[in-house]
């Protein structure tokens, strides 16, 4: 479904039954807090399209606007519906808000509203590209050979000397991720702008999933350099 | 309308304040004190005593009062079983059960004992409104503070005391943060500021942003067992050592026990403001009542040296609310003090050394937390939109899985409102109920953390295995208090959830709390004016006291004092000393008019001498 559709979906109010627009939190005709609705997403409740690229200060004041119309501490004297879609709507903007300020949950966030499957929990390693693979199995031979050495009573300074060099490699793979992470956004973000084809706007996000996932094997590998490091 | 009132229930003292026409005020008693002890005393048929008056029945009714049961909020007694040996009252309740304190021949729940505390505090703030002229002067509502690392059971079992005093909890908020509203309200600036709130129990630090009068926690730490109670106990334990040593009383009586107390308090009193004082501790009670039992002179070096390791614990949370905020030292803008046991040098100075800069204490420590809880309470019945707190949640919320680990669904520092859901399913055919255990905490091992409460999914559909969806949705509320719903997808059928709390009181059981509290006496009126002027005394003695204690005494008495006039003073003293335990109101306010008379002039050439010190930008020890 495109993101333009969305918006279209309607809400009712629960009190005077008008109808509202998805991204709206007032009842246009009797100004009551509506209850929160099934259909939105975390960009439509901010009033934001399903772009990648966030200017944070300016989430930051919508977080601080929208948490000043409708924080449970303003709906004390309000109806029991009221209180209850207050809270729930003061709940969701604050998940929303922790989901969309980091840009790789925000990403993983936009993968599942655009109906891809989950990412980052159980990557195989059949599916990492083939140079990735062989860069894992690499470190991963290499970092045997270092405990082995350790164990054979090598001095810190050698073995550290050998992860450094063991490192150096991941840790430029991981700095050319984040620079086509970045590519991958701003793709996304013309995309949408220039209404392009569902077709395109999938195998952009096919990519930006397929990079979150080698990202994710290439943090834990740094991580594990990093665990012998402290050993060492 | 009736009144709304913001209450600090602290471990050592309480106090209630509300929002007035010239902004929020603090509530005083007759003699112009904020503060109410948190102790509460059952006398003879069952009269409860609260505040002053408990405190000096902690001398004579030793078994019958309790002090610090902020300590044991929402706990079970398994958890405290360790603590209670430092208690002289009396901590029981059945295994898997909830705590109860043993006063005389009855027992109480820690909510029932707070809950006598937050009626004198009712009863307090209700007096000072009829006095104003208030037409409807009664208090219903209240916002209420609680450490903001305090977990669920402990925030629940405050929100329980509040209703069994009869007080309708508009909202629990964390003490740090109603700090900074109340510092806030002064500065009215935008920034990143480290509230440090160091009280008579609990650690908290918390790390707030600042913008457009939004105060939104980013990160919060502390420790619900630290306080300057440790400290006390650190000099308790090195007094009864030394006494030990020197009088074969290594295990003193509980009346002894809190004389040694109250001296270590007073002499750690002292060396915040002076460099050397003295711990004198005399016998609480009998006929040798007054008999000096130990005397040692204790200079802050040594004092510093002794409670450094417990000062040195409040500087881990800092660090881990800081990593979590994401920040540096250097951006916090400002560092704000809070809590009693701020007071201390040493604790200033390691605040001003964590943060790279001297800490903010124009504010009184004491009060600032209830002054918070007034504007909140106004916020919330005003409808003024001025100002907004966003907290979070201290502490991940998560449930059991299989083989005890937690799998967490709320992250800590989150903020609240938050929510979270899980999805359950059947392990055997037509299986209709499961078993879900809540916990609370950090760390990976289910036994580790903290059991909020077990629930039972029932009503499930009958259905082959794994079949059914089970949506659990976890809802943190705005107290930071959680509640749980849940449906099964495929049928949409709304399961019902019993709640057994781990360590805390079920509806019902307040609801008899409620009921039983009015049972109690509260004491009468006469009681009433006996106990108000007793307590002016002991303003007079401590003032005494305090000024023989100084050092400076010694230099002043040949200098400046008449002949005879120190034997007189000292001789008032004891003439009041001696018939504060009688009920004759006449006679305690005839000593202490003496006492107040004798005493002017010491009172005058002390500060004079003060006032010299100052000028000549010298130290007073040093004149």
């Amino acid at each position: 479904m495109s993101s333009e559709a969305r918006t279209l979906t309607l809400q009712s109010c629960r009190h005077c039954g008008a109808g509202a627009p998805a991204q709206v939190h007032f009842c246009p005709q009797c100004d009551r807090i509506l209850t929160l609705a099934r259909h939105g997403d975390y960009f439509s409740f901010f009033g934001l399209p399903r772009k990648l690229t966030i200017d944070l200060a300016d989430l930051e004041q919508r977080f601080r606007a929208l948490s000043r119309q409708f924080h449970p501490d303003y709906f004390y004297n309000a109806s029991t519906p009221e209180r209850l879609a207050s809270l729930e709507r003061s709940s969701y903007l604050n998940d929303a808000f922790r989901v969309l300020k980091q840009p790789l949950d925000r990403a993983e966030y936009l993968l599942k509203v655009e109906g891809l499957p989950s990412v980052g929990r159980h990557q195989d390693a059949k599916e990492l590209p083939a140079g990735v693979l062989e860069e894992v199995f690499a470190l991963n031979e290499e970092l045997d050979d270092i405990r082995a050495a350790r164990e054979a009573g090598a001095t810190p300074d050698q073995l550290m000397a050998r992860l450094d060099a063991a490192r150096r490699p991941v840790e430029e793979r991981a700095a050319r991720q984040e620079a086509q992470l970045e590519a991958l956004f701003s793709r996304w973000d013309r995309q949408v702008d220039e209404k392009s084809s569902p077709d395109v706007r999938r195998a952009t996000l096919e990519s930006l999933r397929d990079l979150i996932q080698e990202r994710s094997y290439i943090a834990n590998l740094i991580a594990a350099v990093n665990r012998e490091r402290g050993e060492s | 309308m009736s009144k709304v009132v913001g209450i600090d229930l602290g471990t050592t003292n309480s106090l209630v304040a509300y929002v007035g026409k010239d902004g929020p005020l603090v509530i005083r008693d007759g003699s112009g004190d904020g503060l109410l002890p948190s102790i509460v005393s059952l006398g003879a048929n069952d009269v409860v005593y609260v505040g002053r008056e408990a405190q000096r029945r902690l001398l004579t009714e030793p078994l019958r009062t309790v002090y610090s049961v902020k300590r044991f909020m929402g706990r079970g007694s398994d958890d405290v079983r360790d603590e209670a040996r430092l208690f002289p009252f009396r901590l029981r309740g059945e295994a898997g059960g909830v705590v109860r304190v043993g006063l005389g021949d009855r027992e109480f729940t820690p909510p029932e004992i707070s809950a006598f505390i937050l009626r004198e505090l009712k009863r307090r703030a209700e007096e000072h409104f009829q006095e104003q002229g208030e037409f409807d002067f009664e208090v219903d509502r209240a916002v209420i503070t609680v450490p903001a690392y305090f977990n669920d059971a402990q925030r629940t079992a405050t929100r329980d005391a509040g209703r069994i005093a009869g007080l309708e909890v508009l909202r629990i908020i964390n003490e740090p943060t109603a700090a900074s509203l109340a510092y806030g309200l002064d500065q009215r600036k935008t920034g990143t500021i480290a509230v440090y709130d160091f009280g008579g129990g609990t650690f908290d630090i918390s790390i707030l942003r600042v913008e457009g009068g939004v105060f939104q926690v980013l990160a919060t730490n502390g420790d619900t067992h630290l306080g300057g109670d440790d400290i006390d106990q650190l000099m308790v334990a090195l007094v009864t050592r030394e006494m030990g040593a020197g009088m074969g009383a290594a295990d003193p009586s509980p009346a002894r026990l809190q004389a040694i107390r109250q001296a270590v308090i007073q002499a750690k009193w002292d060396l915040s403001e002076r460099a050397d004082t003295e711990i004198r501790v005399t016998e609480p009670g009998g006929g040798d009542a007054g008999a000096p039992m130990f005397r040692r002179s204790l200079s802050r070096d040594e004092f510093e040296r002794i409670i450094r390791p417990v000062v040195e614990r409040t500087l881990g949370p800092c660090r881990l609310a800081m990593a979590d905020a994401g920040l540096e030292p250097a951006q916090i803008d400002e560092a704000v003090l809070v809590g009693g046991s701020t007071r201390i040098p040493l604790v200033r100075r390691s605040v001003q050394e964590l943060f790279g800069r001297p800490p903010h204490t124009g504010l009184n420590p004491d009060e600032v937390v209830a002054l918070g809880a007034a504007i909140q309470a106004h916020i919330m019945v005003s409808g003024s939109r001025d100002m907004l707190l966003l907290d979070v949640t201290p502490l991940s919320l998560g449930i059991e899985t299989m083989g005890g680990a937690m799998s967490k669904i709320i992250l800590r520092n989150s903020t609240i409102p938050a929510s979270g859901t899980e999805m359950f399913t059947t392990f055997v055919d037509n299986q209709t109920a499961v078993d879900i255990h809540v916990l609370q905490g950090e760390r990976e091992l289910v036994s580790d953390n903290r059991s909020l409460a077990r629930f039972k999914l029932r009503g499930i559909p009958p259905m082959p295995a794994g079949l059914p969806r089970i949506q659990v949705r976890f809802q943190i509320d705005a107290n930071g208090i959680l509640s749980v719903g849940a449906r099964e997808l495929r049928t949409a059928i709304e399961q019902t959830i019993e709640v057994k709390p781990s360590y805390g009181l079920t509806d019902e059981e307040v609801e008899r709390m409620l009921l039983e509290s009015f049972e109690h006496a509260e004491a009468d009126v006469e009681a009433r004016f006996l106990i108000e002027v007793r307590n002016e005394a002991e303003t007079v003695l401590r003032a005494t006291e305090k000024s023989l204690r100084n050092p400076d005494l010694a230099v002043a008495a040949t200098t400046d004092l008449a002949p005879g006039e120190l034997a007189a003073i000292e001789s008032a003293l004891a003439d009041l000393r001696s018939v504060m335990e009688s009920n004759n109101r006449a006679v305690i306010e005839q000593k202490t008019r003496v006492l107040n008379d004798v005493t002017r002039h010491l009172a005058e050439v002390m500060m004079n001498r003060g006032v010299r010190a100052a000028l000549t930008g010298r130290n007073v020890n040093g004149i």
